[in-house]
């Protein structure tokens, strides 16, 4: 389970006076159960990129492979691919169209010509998955409900086509801290569960604390590719293209131009631990 | 001082036939030139009660007032809207022209305002936020944080009083919010324009002169940043969070460590830090 991009390229509009390059010769592999994020600022062809993954958009050149499967030739498996891949886009929410809760989930199974008893299955499933009681939940409106439970019914609707690899288009956006938390330990569990998980971020933060495979894209190309210590090492080099580092990396380094040496970190309960270590010798000489 | 903005004892609710108030037993006043920063999670009545501040709602009960106009007569709603702009989330939703002037230019051409005069302001405020080269753009072709500076300098062409911005960084990348909030910054201080923001970055907040705390149709708290972010564990019991350096001192501090209550900012706690060791 495994999803491989080669020498992809993408051009929007070709031959008009418009044309962009989107993706310029674009490699990479997600292995099986990784949690990686792709960042970059607006325009750096993100979306683009993870719009390719199911099939969405078509690549101008180059292969995308999921699970052995090429989704760029012709004649391609893609109800198979998409099965394999679930998108969640950005404001999911505004998708939400059915009357009840149960019919919106329900609507991508159906499409599968599912059985009820499978549909009522996979349905209970997703709610629990997005941490929704399915017995209150069922007959509501999903437009009664807040912006964050809205979220959670959306990609309740993408979990119950179970893909293997969950593409989450910044979920995080809008949300107060709390959904913002509540989000992201939800992906997190379903990382746990064994899925793949592919998130687009803005928030260098989040990125830091749960991905272990960053991505980060300039001008449709990978300027920068690693673990989040790989990544995070140089800060100017990120800043350079337009993105930022973690706040605590930021504050470590402001700590270590000071002579406290805190080590370069990557979250704030790494900053935590290492500043309560560096002080715990102080407080018992006091 | 006479207050710009004045709600007093403002309710709103959504639907009258149910209990539920967005809004409720709110009053507060905001002075010229002032930067008030609103936090509350969502749900909480904050864009609520940015709505009210221009006239897009009527108070249910209580009385708005924006630069001495009731917001409840009708007869108003012009003055008001002309001396209180908005600029909303989604950059996408703001734009109506095809090319960058013209959609700054649209709000005046509604007023009637001379041609030349058109393009004297247009100008004027595509280089106050720094989007002069961009006149003749097409909006779809600029980044978020670009389109919201065309918004705000939209909002800035009607020469208004107060800009209310209602997460007008939700959306965007982390280049594009520094640009946004420089802007609005430079409003405030540069041409004194009162500043409503309404946000869920705490680092943004830390900028207000003052930030207002909603929590269930209802302000919480209200004061300057320091004295809002030192109760961590209030605005956390409500969904919030604090600046990473706050919560950080607070951590410290709980450890035994004697650090001020006050600290917003890195460079406060580094130097803070460093004074224990």
């Amino acid at each position: 389970m495994s999803l491989v991009v080669k020498d992809l390229t993408h051009v929007y509009m070709p031959g008009t006076p418009y044309q962009h390059v989107a993706l310029d010769n674009v490699s990479l592999t997600i292995n099986d159960g990784e949690f990686a994020a792709i960042i970059g600022h607006t325009g750096s062809g993100k979306s683009t990129l993870v719009q390719h993954f199911n099939g969405l958009i078509k690549a101008t050149s180059g292969s995308i492979t999921v699970n052995g499967i090429d989704i760029t030739q012709k004649d391609a498996d893609m109800k198979q691919a998409r099965r394999m891949v679930g998108l969640v886009f950005q404001y999911p929410e505004y998708q939400l169209f059915e009357e009840t809760i149960y019919k919106d989930i329900a609507f991508g199974p159906r499409n599968l010509k599912l059985s009820e008893e499978e549909i009522d299955e996979r349905v209970r499933e997703a709610c629990a998955l997005v941490n929704l009681d399915f017995e209150t939940m069922k007959e509501k409106s999903p437009f009664e409900l807040s912006g964050g439970q809205k979220r959670r019914v959306a990609i309740a609707g993408v979990l119950a086509m179970r893909p293997d690899i969950l593409i989450l288009d910044e979920p995080t956006a809008g949300l107060d801290p709390r959904g913002r938390d509540e989000i992201l330990a939800l992906i997190e569990a379903w990382h746990k569960l064994g899925k793949t998980i592919i998130m687009v971020s803005h928030s260098m933060d989040d990125v830091a604390k749960y991905a272990d495979h960053i991505i980060a894209f300039k001008s449709g190309r990978i300027a920068v590719e690693g673990s989040a210590q790989e990544v995070f090492m140089e800060p100017d080099k990120l800043i350079e293209i337009g993105l930022d580092v973690p706040k605590s990396v930021k504050l470590s380094h402001m700590f270590m131009e000071k002579g406290i040496n805190t080590g370069l970190c990557y979250t704030a309960q790494q900053l935590k631990d290492s500043l309560k270590k560096i002080l715990g010798g102080g407080m018992n000489a006091g | 001082m006479e207050a710009i903005i004045r709600l007093n004892e403002i309710d709103y609710n959504y639907d009258t036939s149910q209990e539920s108030v967005a809004v409720s037993s709110v009053s507060l006043d905001i002075y010229e030139g002032e930067f008030i920063a609103v936090l509350g999670h969502n749900g909480s009545g904050k864009s609520t009660l940015a709505k009210l501040m221009n006239a897009l709602y009527i108070p249910t009960k209580g009385k708005v007032t924006v630069c001495g106009y009731d917001t409840s007569d009708d007869d108003s709603v012009f003055d008001i809207r002309q001396r209180c702009g908005m600029v909303f989330q989604n950059p996408d939703n703001q734009m109506v022209a095809t090319i960058v002037e013209e959609d700054i230019a649209f709000g005046l051409e509604n007023l009637g305002i001379e041609p030349l005069e058109i393009r004297k302001r247009v100008d004027s405020v595509l280089d106050a936020v720094r989007m002069g080269k961009f006149s003749d753009t097409s909006p779809n072709m600029l980044s978020g944080g670009q389109k919201q500076r065309i918004a705000i300098a939209g909002v800035l062409a009607m020469q208004p009083k107060i800009i209310v911005l209602d997460e007008p960084t939700a959306m965007l990348d982390p280049v594009g919010r520094v640009e946004v909030i420089e802007t609005v910054k430079k409003m405030n201080e540069q041409l004194g324009i009162t500043i409503v923001l309404i946000t869920h970055f705490m680092e943004e907040a830390a900028l207000a002169d003052r930030i207002v705390v909603m929590d269930e149709g209802r302000i919480v708290n209200i004061g300057t940043p320091r004295e809002v972010f030192s109760k961590v564990d209030e605005l956390k019991s409500i969904g919030l969070d604090v600046p990473m350096a706050t919560e950080l001192a607070h951590e410290i501090r709980s450890l035994g460590f004697d650090l001020p209550k006050d600290i917003i900012n890195d460079e406060e706690l580094v130097e803070a830090v460093c004074r224990l060791l």
